[in-house]
């Protein structure tokens, strides 16, 4: 199994080579059989007999991160899902792309995408599955941004990663979080936890962050909003990501955690409502749309929240109409976005109002569209698969359990109604986008930028397939049901699923339902420019994609305020800034831990010699600060460098007062020369308020900075090591002066490194000097 | 005791005074310096495998036991990132030649950035709190050397910040040495471990160690002290804002992880501090980030992010998070030095640094582009790059000891992190193909910007080989008794 | 005395961060002095003042003044210097090709 996962990765390596040959060659042809050589592989498992599978093979194994790669039902829906109408795409794509394009690229991204897309439905492992998970993100940024010299191919890619990234990383955070409370990576062993997690207080964070995840990814309300955008993809992207698979990764996602969580409320709760109301604006949306592609993908969205809204709740029945109506869709759907490729090449626009009567011209599509259409829209006809799942979904929003919640019995109430509102709409746009193209109900003559013609006959295998796929399955329906749609609904749930899938049973309120939809979306149909102008109203100028548009826009313009507000270039706030901070926390610090201790008890006597220096010293401190003339300032710093040599001095220190001298005279030279042709120091004309923070600022840091020093000393609790410099100086050292001997013996490493720095200062400074015409900087 | 320990800071002292010798002739210095980057690279290499084998290396200095001398210290933890700064100082001296102008090469630049290895090798392995500053002002006079070097406008008024600040911060650092001094009465960091645990970290000593925590926190960049870094590091050739980016802040970071896990051990006091302080340093370094249209800036504020997730994991202190921080650590060094330098390209290949001004790039640079393309994906901590198992085991850290909130600021900093990158991959190389582009030259140039990227990936897709050490690594720093009593032989 | 003279380095630390935070120049560098001084300072108090000779051996002598900060201290007083060295030259360097001493004049604001 792992190689079905990396055979797509394998074979993209060799694409870039084989695209070399794209004038004699497409290379979508060599491409095709990498989906269609797993499909087959993966079609002997489909049988009444099948046992989940698995295989495990390391990666990481201390971090419990490995490739172990679980085949039950659900993720057999799925491969097919991925492999078979993979094949089709790629087929579809070599007559849809031209040989001019940049054809290497597109079938890397696809494979890339195809590898990442079988990697999440095939692994047990959290941390694998987000790894697949971010990599279908990747590629579907790539492939949307496949034509990035366009301004909305771009806009859409980043609005698609933007979002989708965001939720993979919430549903990160939900996995890592889960991994810690079940302590383990498994998603099986998770489920064989599921009463310990459902225990857990972080229960309710642990759903958030997943169902963010699925959320998102699956276009869920209010997240929807990448999805229209990322229709400037090329054509089998859109059939292929952003309808059939990747879209449908969320809904994957929570059918794999729902054993878990099935039995916390929230959980329907939640998916429910999203559900619910997803399908529903999704639906209304569509009708309001004018470019084909874009009523396909808020129809995708609204199809999206139907599935969702049978995961969350849960039944038997609801179960096995979700994993239905996953393989339903794929293949009306695919089969629709083919057409509207294929409308689009021949006839060179996409917008529903240009076209119309194109039955005659584009026969053989047009039927495709016609059962294509029809299955969307649920049409109680026994040949279209779409009417069997819209019916199992009926039936299964009047079989809600009830629950403790007083919100649940609210929504068991209300959650039939908005479901044939949602599914009348469902209709409205079926119907408006099938005779908008086909219809003879068009005002005006058209006039299109292309004469239209039947699509070559290549182009239309792949939809026509589906097409048959979608009668298949509403013929003999029963034929996939045991054999294959009864395991994957099995994963989800043991007990769910059905005996027989029957188009007749009776006068129920499903059929009900379904009847008023047909009769009620006819009617809105037919009056649809009637009542048009609703959508006025409701959303009127409001749209999610404003709120999206608006905060990117603002996280852009409030970063750059808020730092340019205090990134200012102006070394006094950033120096402020710093040393405010630094001592507020410290003082806080020192006033939580009793930090300041004084103990007067061991103390040297105070000289008067000793008090005139210091007295001397702070005058000439403080006199800096004053003093408006460069040399006496300069001068003034000296006396404060000698008083501290005077105090070492006194405090029995000779060398350090030697040194001092020396070093403080050079100092004071070397200040007189850089300074001596600089700008007069000029009276300072400052601000009351500039002053006073200045002040703080400084006596603050003094101030913290003496009663550290004073606490410091007061706490002196060890003998000091020098103890034993003073023993060994003469004896191991060989030298009488101690200062020396530690300076150059025991911590002979500091002055090598000291005369490094000093070394260093001397080529700083004469490149400093140096290089100074040569601007010629690379 | 074994001399290996000091190689790694004497090989290159040697070869940056062996290289100011022949600063005149770029041919020799530009051969000696590739070889020496080598021969150092296999000594560490040599020198990390002895530590693994045997455990940590201590050298007394002048054969003066410990704590009296000076010792340095090669355990798990040093040794590793001093290889790290070797590896990404092979990549950043074979680019050079490239990406510098002859007459900075010629002003001592290799010497400067020798010595600048030498002084971070120095302050990743000394095990003198003293010592630590000497090697700090080692460090931070090269860095005074290289960020000069050219000496424009610009350069020179955020050079006179750089050096302003961070001399501030020196001259509080060495007096807090002596705070530590009279209240322990021993400038060796074992020795000081011992006697401020001894006495449970009483008094002034919790306030010592905040005032610690300012000094490297300034030089690390953490918010709110990291004012100085962002332009800064802008101003000199990309080459040393690769090593600036890459070396100086986490010598900061570095030193804050030794200190809180060694001496201030006691986490009760400063975990709440120090997770407001990562979160803070997460969401402004991110929104600086995306402040700017300057590729290099963008880059630069990047830095800050990344700290903080190095200080969530010191934080929350169990052993998952600091393997975190550890593991989040090399990949940050290697990866930001990939990307400054992917930003020093990127500006030479475009001819400006503002985004607003680019476009297209990718049909002149395809393979640059996808190496900036991967680049982000990396620091973004998309899996299976290095990136994500440092910040998988940093937010299961976390969650271990139940932070949560952090754990969501840290999720969504990724996210924005991932958005700030990718604006340079959309404006700058999507788009029409300009025509009026010159193309230039990029041999020489990718080379050492993908053996990074391959070394990266290999942290990441071979985890299993890193984490093992990682893991030892951060056992290790929770038990300080293990440096004390291999520094100490008590 | 050893608290006076603590009092005597938070005072220099003071008006070396006041002087730090004013907008010429040379002030600023006058600040940069003023707190290497206050360091320096503090370093050879936290060994204790006057506890013995000066620390050079002698016959009969045995209380010495801790000789451990003396040697700290001289090595960053070199370091200092080394730093105040290219800070003022990097001081002259920056007025001359940006024509002010003013720091507020030195913001910079290309990269906005």
């Amino acid at each position: 199994m792992i190689f079905a996962v990396l055979a797509p990765l394998l074979v993209a390596f060799f694409v870039p080579l084989v695209s070399r040959f794209k004038s004699s060659f497409h290379t979508g042809i060599f491409v095709f059989f990498v989906p269609f050589a797993i499909f087959v592989y993966f079609l002997q498992f489909i049988g009444p007999n099948f046992t989940p599978l698995k295989q495990t093979y390391n990666w990481i194994p201390s971090l419990h991160i490995n490739f172990d790669l679980y085949l039950d039902g659900l993720s057999l829906l799925f491969v097919l899902l991925i492999s078979g109408i993979g094949s089709l795409v790629v087929l579809y794509s070599i007559y849809y792309l031209d040989r001019s394009e940049r054809l290497g690229q597109f079938y890397v991204y696809l494979l890339m995408f195809m590898a990442a897309m079988l990697g999440i439905v095939l692994s047990d492992n959290v941390f694998v599955l987000y790894t697949f998970w971010e990599l279908t993100s990747i590629s579907s940024f790539l492939l949307i941004g496949y034509w990035h010299f366009k301004e909305r191919s771009r806009y859409g890619a980043l609005k698609s990663m933007l979002i989708t990234v965001f939720g993979g990383l919430s549903m990160l955070g939900g996995f890592i979080l889960l991994s810690v409370v079940a302590d383990t990576t498994s998603i099986q062993a998770m489920i064989a936890k599921s009463d310990y997690i459902l225990s857990n207080d972080y229960l309710p964070l642990i759903l958030a962050f997943i169902l963010l995840g699925a959320f998102t990814k699956s276009a869920q309300f209010p997240f929807h909003i990448w999805l229209p955008d990322a229709m400037e993809a090329p054509t089998p992207v859109s059939a292929y990501l952003h309808s059939a698979t990747m879209v449908k990764a969320g809904l994957y996602l929570i059918a794999r955690f729902s054993p878990i969580f099935s039995s916390y409320e929230w959980f329907f709760i939640i998916v429910s409502i999203f559900g619910i109301i997803t399908l529903c604006w999704g639906s209304y949306m569509a009708v309001r749309q004018t470019d084909l592609k874009a009523i396909l993908a808020f129809s995708t969205i609204s199809q999206l929240g139907m599935i969702m809204a049978m995961l969350g709740f849960g039944t038997n029945i609801a179960i096995f109409a979700a994993v239905f109506h996953i393989l339903n869709h794929a293949t009306f759907k695919g089969s629709l976005f083919m057409i509207a490729g294929i409308i689009d090449l021949q006839t060179g626009t996409r917008d529903i109002r240009k076209l119309g009567k194109l039955f005659t011209l584009l026969p053989i599509t047009g039927t495709l569209a016609l059962f294509g259409t029809f299955s969307m829209a649920g049409v109680p006809i026994p040949f279209l698969n779409g009417f069997y799942s819209k019916e199992l979904f009926f039936e299964s929003t009047l079989a809600l359990q009830n629950g403790t919640l007083s919100i649940t019995s609210f929504l068991t109430t209300v959650i039939p109604y908005l479901a044939v509102i949602g599914s009348i709409f469902t209709f409205v746009y079926s119907m408006y986008l099938f005779f908008g193209l086909f219809g003879r109900n068009k005002n005006n003559e058209v006039s299109l930028p292309k004469q239209p013609k039947e699509a070559p006959i290549g182009m239309l295998i792949s939809p026509s397939i589906l097409v048959i796929g979608v009668i298949i399955i509403g013929l003999m329906p029963n034929l996939f049901n045991q054999n294959f749609l009864a395991h994957a609904a099995a994963s989800i749930n043991p007990t769910a699923g059905i005996d027989a899938i029957s188009f007749w049973h009776g006068l129920t309120p499903a059929f009900l339902m379904s009847l008023i939809v047909v009769v009620i979306g006819t009617i809105l149909a037919l009056t649809r420019t009637k009542w048009n102008t609703v959508y006025d109203l409701l959303p009127g100028r409001f749209s999610f994609n404003t709120i999206y548009d608006q905060s990117v826009k603002s996280i852009d313009t409030f970063s750059s305020k808020m730092t340019n507000f205090y990134m200012n270039g102006s070394l006094r706030t950033y120096m402020i800034l710093i040393i405010t901070t630094t001592f507020i926390v410290s003082f806080v610090y020192m006033y939580y831990t009793d930090g300041f201790t004084i103990d007067f008890s061991d103390l040297a006597k105070i000289t008067t010699l000793e008090i005139v220096v210091v007295v001397a010293i702070v005058v000439a401190a403080i006199g800096t600060i004053f003093s408006n003339h460069n040399v006496a300032a300069i001068l003034i710093l000296g006396i404060t460098g000698y008083g501290v040599a005077i105090l070492f001095v006194l405090y029995r220190a000779p060398d350090l007062a030697l040194t001092q001298l020396v070093i403080e005279t050079i100092t004071v030279t070397l200040f007189l020369l850089c300074f001596y042709h600089f700008p007069k120091l000029t009276k300072r004309n400052e601000s009351k308020k500039t002053v006073a923070t200045n002040l703080f600022v400084s006596i603050g840091f003094g101030v913290l900075m003496t009663m550290i020093g004073i606490s410091a000393l007061s706490s002196s609790w060890f003998d000091k090591i020098s103890e034993y410099f003073i023993e060994t100086s003469l004896p191991i050292g060989g030298g009488k002066n101690i200062v020396n001997v530690i300076l150059v013996d025991m911590r002979g490493i500091d002055t090598l490194f000291e005369i490094a720095v000093l070394g260093l200062a001397g080529l700083a400074v004469f490149s400093l000097i140096k290089l100074r015409k040569n601007k010629g900087a690379k | 005791m074994s001399n290996l320990a000091v190689l790694p800071i004497i090989i290159p002292l040697l070869a940056g005074i062996l290289l100011a010798f022949f600063h005149n002739n770029l041919r020799i210095s530009r051969f000696l310096s590739k070889l020496f980057i080598l021969i150092n690279l296999i000594v560490v290499v040599y020198v990390t495998y002895i530590v693994f084998q045997e455990g940590s290396l201590i050298l007394e200095t002048g054969s003066w036991v410990a704590p009296y001398g000076i010792v340095f210290v090669a355990d798990y933890f040093s040794i590793i990132l001093v290889l790290t700064t070797n590896l990404l100082s092979v990549a950043c001296l074979f680019i050079a030649p490239k990406l510098v102008s002859d007459t900075k090469e010629k002003f001592y630049y290799y010497t400067f950035i020798f010595l600048l290895i030498s002084g971070v090798s120095g302050a990743f392995l000394t095990g003198d709190l003293f010592n630590l500053f000497v090697f700090f002002e080692v460090l931070l006079m090269a860095s005074y050397g290289l960020i000069v070097l050219g000496g424009d406008k610009v350069q020179l008024r955020e050079s006179l910040k750089y050096v302003l600040i961070n001399l501030f911060s020196s001259v509080i650092f060495v007096t807090t040495v002596a705070f530590l001094y009279a209240v322990v009465g021993t400038v060796n960091m074992a020795h000081i471990a011992e006697r401020v645990q001894e006495v449970e970290q009483q008094g002034v000593l919790t306030t010592i160690a905040i005032v610690l925590f300012f000094v490297f926190g300034t030089k690390a960049a953490l918010f709110p002290l990291y004012y100085w870094m962002p332009k800064s590091y802008v101003v000199p050739n990309p080459v040393t804002s690769a090593l600036f980016g890459a070396l100086l802040t986490k010598v900061g970071i570095y030193s804050i992880i030794r200190i809180f896990t060694l001496i201030f051990v006691e986490v009760e006091f400063t975990r709440n501090f120090f997770i407001v302080v990562a979160a803070l340093s997460m969401i402004f370094g991110v929104i600086g980030a995306l402040s700017t249209n300057d590729v290099k800036l963008l880059i630069a504020y990047n830095v800050i992010p990344s700290i903080g997730f190095i200080l969530l994991g010191l934080a929350v202190f169990n052993e998952t998070a600091l393997a975190g921080s550890v593991y989040y650590l090399v990949h940050d060094m290697i990866i930001k030095t990939a990307l400054f330098l992917l930003a020093g390209v990127i500006t030479y290949a475009a001819g400006t640094s503002d985004l607003r001004k680019m476009g297209g790039l990718i049909h002149h640079y395809p393979v640059l582009g996808w190496i900036l393309f991967i680049s982000a994906f990396v620091l973004a901590g998309i899996p299976p790059f290095s990136g994500f198992i440092g910040k998988l085991l940093l937010l299961k850290g976390s969650f271990e000891g139940e932070q949560i909130v952090i754990v969501i600021i840290a999720l969504l900093t990724s996210l924005l992190i991932l958005y700030s990158v990718m604006k340079i991959f959309i404006h700058g190389f999507w788009g029409e193909k300009n025509e009026q582009l010159e193309r230039k030259s990029t041999s020489g140039l990718l080379g050492p910007i993908s053996f990074l990227l391959i070394f990266s990936i290999f942290i990441g897709v071979g985890a299993e080989f890193v984490y093992p050490y990682i893991d030892t690594i951060a056992t290790y720093l929770l038990d300080p008794e293990l440096y004390i009593h291999s520094v100490l032989k008590e | 005395m050893e608290f006076i003279i603590c009092i005597l380095a938070g005072i220099l630390f003071a008006t070396g961060v006041y002087n730090i935070l004013q907008k010429q120049l040379l002030r600023i560098a006058i600040g940069t002095g003023l707190i290497s001084h206050a360091a320096h300072l503090f370093i050879l108090t936290m060994g204790k003042l006057k506890r013995g000779q000066p620390p050079i051996i002698l016959e009969g002598i045995t209380e010495y003044t801790d000789p451990l900060p003396h040697a700290l201290i001289l090595t960053s007083i070199v370091i200092s210097f080394g730093v105040t060295s290219v800070v003022l030259v990097l001081a002259y360097r920056t007025v001359n090709e940006n024509n002010t001493d003013n720091m507020e004049q030195l913001r910079g604001n290309e990269y906005e």
